[in-house]
């Protein structure tokens, strides 16, 4: 294909959150809605005012036409955000476990159905921008210990490895480049490999 | 790296000094003598391309019997440790390789590298090249985000990147850049 060459090696953030729209999330319906079957996911039956679980976008929409109320997930919390932000700052060496989505599910949230969280959505914002922030100066100073053959980044989470997808793959890939005795295997893979990473 | 690259083509063309261990007729517009042989123990930079084919190309003559004559030289020519790989300069990366001018050093310091490393199979020298490459993909990847970037442009240290790592500059704010506008939008 012919698209740029950013595009092949990573994704856009706004593909990432079009994968995050497949998240389940609690809704609180105010009409009744038969259920149906879709390619790869069903849609329970909504009832007026009973919780049910669907995926984000189908959430959103419902949202957008006033059918429905998002339950914020419990982890949009202020309590629970200051928790993790406490944890990150004490432990040094390892990242909080949030969830795989966190960054796109919680700026959908925020944007889209910002009038049904109980808290006040700024402070949640300022939060998420803290913690947002107090990683990535985590991961940075983690990417001192690059080596050309292997990296672990436990609880990151797909927006914020995607961000640091092209400099880690890149460096890596030179890395690999200047080991000694690698250069043969190197040249076979690159005319094999259509999606390897060059830099 | 391929075919097609552009880069590569260019750090191919990289000269570096080699000596001849026979006389070559003719070639003496090489050293812009032209008609003239090239005499033996002649030092010339060659593009890499050249000297890598003619430093392990062995020399086959007929009439001549290695056993013979033992000093018979088998290649035409010599590597000589280039410029850019002198201890000066491999001191003043152990010393501080965020300061290195690898831009005036050489462009493709790092594609040049790769293909000496498999030359050679030096492993020390390509262990300081490597560590010297993570120690300035981390400052670069700290300039690229928060908007530091044009900062590194104006800075010394902007002009003082080696090629592949301003394509990795590149890459690191594209990256960091998308991820802002994603969150603003």
């Amino acid at each position: 294909m012919s698209l740029p060459k950013k595009y092949k090696n990573t994704f856009l953030p706004s593909e990432v959150e079009f994968q995050a729209e497949d998240q389940p999330i609690l809704i609180i319906p105010r009409y009744a809605l038969k259920d149906r079957q879709l390619i790869g996911t069903s849609i329970p039956v909504l009832k007026p005012m009973k919780r049910a679980e669907v995926p984000l976008w189908l959430g959103f929409i419902l949202k957008q036409q006033d059918r429905c109320n998002i339950v914020t997930p419990s982890w949009l919390s202020i309590n629970f955000l200051k928790k993790a932000y406490q944890e990150e700052v004490t432990y040094t060496t390892r990242f909080f476990r949030m969830p795989w989505n966190w960054l796109e599910i919680s700026k959908m949230i925020l944007d889209k159905a910002s009038d049904d969280m109980t808290e006040p959505p700024h402070q949640i914002r300022a939060l998420i921008q803290d913690l947002r922030e107090v990683r990535l100066i985590k991961a940075r100073r983690g990417l001192k210990e690059l080596n050309e053959s292997y990296m672990q980044l436990d609880n990151l989470s797909l927006m914020e490895i995607n961000e640091l997808r092209p400099m880690v793959v890149g460096v890596m890939d030179q890395l690999r480049k200047l080991q000694v005795g690698t250069n043969e295997d190197e040249e076979v893979s690159d005319e094999e490999g259509p999606l390897s990473y060059d830099i | 790296m391929g075919y097609y690259d552009l880069d590569e083509i260019l750090a191919d063309g990289q000269k570096i000094p080699c000596r001849f261990t026979i006389s070559v007729p003719g070639l003496g517009y090489l050293e812009n003598n032209p008609g003239k042989p090239v005499i033996q123990n002649t030092k010339l930079d060659l593009p890499l391309w050249l000297a890598e084919i003619l430093a392990i190309c062995e020399i086959q003559s007929e009439q001549n019997d290695p056993k013979e004559d033992p000093d018979q030289p088998t290649y035409f020519i010599e590597l000589i440790q280039p410029d850019f790989y002198s201890s000066k300069i491999i001191n003043a990366i152990k010393t501080n390789a965020l300061k290195i001018d690898l831009h005036q050093l050489l462009p493709y310091f790092y594609k040049l590298s790769v293909k000496w490393g498999s030359m050679f199979n030096d492993t020390e020298l390509m262990a300081i090249v490597q560590e010297m490459f993570k120690q300035r993909a981390c400052a670069i990847n700290d300039y690229s985000s928060d908007n530091n970037h044009l900062q590194l442009l104006n800075s010394e240290f902007g002009l003082q990147l080696d090629e592949t790592e301003r394509m990795l500059f590149r890459q690191c704010i594209e990256s960091h850049r998308d991820l802002k506008t994603w969150l603003s939008s």
